[in-house]
């Protein structure tokens, strides 16, 4: 039986609480990436919200593959690192990316689904392991598996919320798309660096 | 296409009887859940109106008079038309924005041999538009079901005239509205061409609609009509107005055109877009980047006089 220090435990829900946010964010942010080139129809919404949740899928499937071998801290660090990097590839890359496969596939759904693909799926499936491997971190009894996971994705999914709400009605009407790209891959990258902080260590 | 008068009297009621009452004298012929509206066509004749309903508003998007297809009982759609003293020639035209198609209707039946092509979001206001606003399949006009920047971006076609009409209700979808956008148009249009669009003036997207569409075009020239404003672009030599004049009268006769160009010409204003005096100096041009249309859409306009 191993115990979860305090700092652990502030750091791993603040995180949940904040990529939970840049998760739902960066979908907003998606539709402004897409419709210039896809169009503003509900083709395109119905691309971009089955694409994120394929990627949480994904990103749930993986970690349950992983979660008993790698449930640590630096797992879900690396993995927010990851997708911070990747986020701070897009503003350079999606346009080229959107216009080759505009003239390549055209704009139908095929074309729309595999340009969402391209800008959200990769690094929304890393983030999307955060959560299971959050609880698989905090539970040391099969007694507090519900408690912990029900605390866990409470607070991932009221994330969810404020980024989602904070993206759409302040960050897009102040900054534009692709300053708030760099900003939400700056704010992963500091989630990281908190769950790679000597703290983030499991205290036996 | 679409009409930026909100009912106003429907707005007053709002706080003291349901909307609907609004509307006695109108009725209903039908409705339509779409893709992306709730279409409403009602009959008041011998009008009949689109509307998209939107919060208990009800926006017209287009009227008809049953008895006259050449009628264009909405004031802005005719200064649409006034684009035609602008052009070089007239050899093609695009609308985005089709709605219940009057303009664009108007433009075919007196310019029957130059091809109309207007380009309609939402599938089911075409049906409608075909149903119970007087749309036919003729030579020279074609409809395209299509989101307007993409069939833009896709088109290998100029044009001497592009009219930009495509609201939904009271929002203007952002990518139809930045720099980018109106770049692409641009590049659509022939030697000589020119670009129409229709811009309701009471909250601040109207100062970064000017500045982004002054931002690609150095001409700018706006038409005060009821409640909208439309404003005409384009690039090259500036058109005086005896230039514009002449065009007027000359085009005036070899169409027949029932809304004269040389009446609306009269209407013809410049506005200083720089100097802060009528548009807000503060207010940034759109772009694919950074477009907050919603937004700029709920801040009034305040003291800034328009011609």
């Amino acid at each position: 039986m191993t115990e979860v220090s305090r700092a652990l435990l502030f750091s791993i829900y603040l995180c949940a609480f904040v990529v939970g946010g840049v998760l739902m964010g960066f979908e907003m942010l998606g539709s402004r990436y897409l419709f210039p080139y896809f169009g503003g129809g509900i083709g395109t919404w119905a691309s971009l919200i089955s694409t994120v949740l394929c990627a949480l899928a994904i990103g749930y499937f993986a970690a349950s593959a992983i979660a008993d071998r790698l449930r640590t801290p630096r797992t879900i660090a690396l993995a927010i690192l990851i997708a911070a990097a990747y986020l701070a590839f897009v503003p350079l890359s999606a346009d080229p990316v959107m216009s080759g496969i505009l003239d390549r596939l055209g704009d139908g759904p095929s074309a729309v689904l595999l340009a969402s693909t391209a800008l959200l799926l990769a690094p929304l499936s890393l983030l999307g392991t955060f959560s299971p491997i959050a609880v698989a971190i905090l539970t040391r009894s099969a007694a507090e598996a519900g408690r912990v996971s029900g605390l866990v994705y409470g607070v991932s999914t009221i994330g969810n919320v404020v980024g989602t709400l904070f993206t759409t009605f302040t960050l897009i009407p102040t900054i534009g798309s692709r300053s708030i790209t760099y900003v939400f891959a700056v704010v992963l990258a500091c989630c990281a660096g908190i769950l790679f902080l000597p703290s983030g260590k499991r205290i036996s | 296409m679409i009409i930026r008068s909100v009912i106003f009297g429907v707005l007053a009621c709002l706080s003291l009887v349901p909307a609907g009452f609004a509307q006695d004298n109108r009725h209903l012929l039908d409705s339509k859940e779409s893709l992306y509206n709730n279409i409403y066509v009602y009959e008041d004749p011998p009008y009949r109106s689109m509307t998209f309903g939107h919060n208990k508003r009800i926006y017209t998007e287009s009227m008809y008079n049953t008895g006259d297809d050449r009628d264009l009982p909405v004031d802005y759609t005719r200064y649409m038309t006034a684009t035609l003293m602008y052009a070089k020639d007239v050899h093609a035209i695009l609308e985005i924005g089709f709605g219940g198609g009057r303009t664009a209707w108007y433009l075919h039946r007196f310019l029957p041999k130059v091809p109309v092509t207007s380009v309609e979001l939402d599938p089911a206001v075409l049906d409608l538009a075909k149903k119970y606003f007087g749309i036919k399949e003729e030579p020279n006009f074609q409809v395209v079901n299509r989101d307007g920047r993409l069939f833009l971006s896709e088109s290998k076609d100029k044009y001497d005239i592009i009219l930009i009409d495509a609201y939904r209700g009271p929002f203007v979808p952002f990518h139809l509205l930045t720099k980018e956008f109106y770049q692409i148009v641009k590049d659509h249009l022939a030697d000589g061409g020119v670009v129409a669009q229709n811009v309701e003036p009471s909250t601040m997207l109207f100062d970064s609609a000017v500045k982004t569409i002054a931002s690609v075009f150095p001409e700018l020239d706006f038409y005060r009509a009821d409640g909208n404003i439309v404003t005409v672009a384009y690039d090259g030599p500036t058109r005086n107005a005896e230039d514009l004049a002449a065009t007027a009268r000359e085009r005036d006769t070899a169409f027949g055109l029932r809304y004269g160009l040389q009446d609306m010409l009269a209407q013809r204003r410049r506005i200083q877009i720089d100097g802060g005096k009528v548009i807000d100096a503060n207010a940034k041009v759109l772009t694919d980047d950074f477009a907050p249309v919603e937004t700029l859409k709920t801040i009034e306009r305040h003291n800034r006089k328009l011609p």
